[in-house]
């Protein structure tokens, strides 16, 4: 039977992606032309101003190179790192974790609910008299104030994305023999809200390397500890080149990622 | 290797009622709904819409509550949706994770069906369903068709003695319809499994029942089931077709 399905087959090879390395070479050069004018108007800028208000790019760059000459940067950023990791590690394992059995128990749902809707507007920041007392100033308090953020993030995420998991494929399963939660989760729950849990870890790792200087301000050493003491100093050259060091951080885990993403959401 | 492990299973529908709290007061979407379906049997429900045959659908396969009445398989009630049972929804509800084979293979993956060599049973409904080829696709790149048959042979892959199916070729373009009516008569020839198969398509019921089962609206009631008594392949040039199609459409008009 069922020979002929040529005129009943369309399958398409355009799906709108980027393929991985070829670049869209208009999108390509109207961001050179973008970041091109943008340090155009720092520099112009910077003309007009005193250089400990605002100083111009050679003078940030000098600074740079001096700071990774001298091995300045890698020591901040391996001191960095070494929170960074647990914290988003653990912070969105934790929320996705969580994310997923709230939003598919309605009884542990309405169980925490009170309790989410208190502790959720609470800022990281904020818990840094119990980083410090339960951890100490070191990078387990970091990672503390770093895992805070990461969960809630990925916890809503996640939460959304099981929320919006169709009824109809969880039916489909049930009639196809899967039966229990945990069968359900894992073969349908965690799948079909895969995008929504991939968007928010991606959105929680980023935001973990904002939270990277909010967790050092109470003294651990890293790069948000070089921001503020160079901050302290009036040093703008060395505070632009930490935020320019965070910036190419999240640029290169994002693309790592986003790599990664594409991959396991291969089917969108 | 044989898909029909299984035969048919008989159903049983007894008074099934169902009311809903609407915004205008109680709505009787069902009233006293009974027939039975022999094993091996190929039943269309035929209404037009609104008539409740989605919500009697939902209720045959275990998706929904009645709020009176009792449906049995093979004289146990359902209550939930069971692998006995392979449903087909119009909206195909593919797993667009999976890829063509992965689908097929959901309920083989988690059920466990015992004793037979998996990868072969998967390629295998592949072909039986006109696939082949196709396996490695994922569902965003196939037609609404092609979407179909991957329903299909998902739901026939656990060997269910039932195939319960809601209007499954209501969304593909005429000339494919068509062809897949031909192919589940060909692959219920094969099978020998027990079909309903609900529909809004008098032709279509026509085409493919054994008996109809008519439903009228307002409340949704059977009007009466007409065996069709018309070897395979029918024919719509017919004149026995015509006089069918008459007499169900007469009967949905009421």
């Amino acid at each position: 039977m069922a020979t002929d399905v040529q005129s009943d087959h369309a399958v398409t090879t355009t799906d709108g992606e980027l393929p991985l390395v070829g670049i869209d070479r208009r999108r390509a050069g109207l961001g050179a032309v973008g970041f091109l004018g943008f340090l155009g108007l720092w520099w112009v800028a910077a003309l007009l101003q005193p250089p400990y208000v605002l100083p111009a790019p050679p003078v940030v760059a000098e600074a740079a190179f001096a700071e990774l000459a001298s091995g300045e940067i890698t020591t901040a950023l391996g001191e960095s790192v070494r929170h960074w990791v647990p914290g988003t590690i653990i912070g969105t394992t934790l929320g996705v974790a969580a994310g997923v059995a709230f939003g598919w128990s309605t009884v542990l749902d309405d169980l925490s609910s009170p309790v989410v809707r208190t502790l959720r507007p609470v800022p990281p920041l904020a818990l840094i008299g119990f980083a410090i007392a339960w951890f100490g100033i070191n990078h387990a308090g970091a990672a503390f104030i770093i895992a805070v953020g990461a969960f809630w993030i990925n916890f809503y995420a996640s939460y959304g994305g099981v929320e919006g998991v169709s009824d109809d494929l969880l039916d489909v399963a049930r009639s196809l023999g899967v039966d229990g939660d945990l069968e359900l989760i894992k073969s349908v729950v965690i799948p079909a809200a895969s995008p929504e849990i991939m968007t928010g870890i991606r959105t929680g790792i980023g935001r973990c390397w904002m939270l990277v200087v909010a967790a050092e301000i109470f003294g651990v050493p890293g790069i948000g500890r070089r921001i503020l003491r160079a901050s302290n100093n009036l040093q703008v050259d060395l505070v632009i080149t930490y935020i320019l060091v965070l910036s190419v951080m999240f640029l290169l885990v994002d693309m790592a990622y986003r790599a990664v993403q594409r991959r396991v959401l291969v089917w969108r | 290797m044989a898909i029909n492990d299984s035969d048919g299973s008989a159903v049983e529908v007894s008074g099934i009622s169902k009311q809903y709290a609407g915004k205008q007061g109680v709505v009787q979407a069902l009233a006293d709904v009974s027939f039975r379906v022999d094993p091996g049997e190929f039943v269309c429900i035929v209404g037009p819409s609104g008539c409740g045959k989605t919500t009697l659908f939902r209720i045959l396969g275990g998706l929904e509550p009645a709020t009176r009445g009792e449906v049995t398989l093979d004289g146990s009630p359902v209550t939930a949706p069971t692998p006995n049972m392979g449903i087909v929804f119009q909206e195909y509800h593919l797993f667009p994770w999976r890829t063509v084979r992965g689908n097929i293979a959901f309920g083989i993956d988690n059920a466990a069906v015992d004793g037979i060599n998996q990868d072969e049973r998967v390629q295998h409904l592949i072909d039986l369903v006109g696939l082949a080829g196709f396996g490695d696709s994922y569902p965003k790149s196939l037609s609404g068709g092609m979407k179909q048959r991957v329903a299909l042979a998902r739901a026939l892959a656990i060997d269910p003695a039932l195939l319960l199916m809601d209007e499954p070729f209501a969304a593909v373009d005429a000339q494919t319809r068509e062809r897949l009516q031909d192919e589940l008569l060909d692959i219920w020839q094969e099978t020998g499994k027990t079909i309903l198969f609900v529909t809004h398509d008098v032709e279509e019921a026509i085409r493919l029942a054994d008996t109809v089962v008519v439903m009228g609206k307002e409340p949704g009631q059977i009007r009466d089931t007409v065996p069709i008594e018309l070897d395979h392949p029918r024919s719509r040039a017919d004149a026995a077709f015509g006089s069918y199609y008459e007499r169900v459409r007469s009967l949905i008009d009421g």
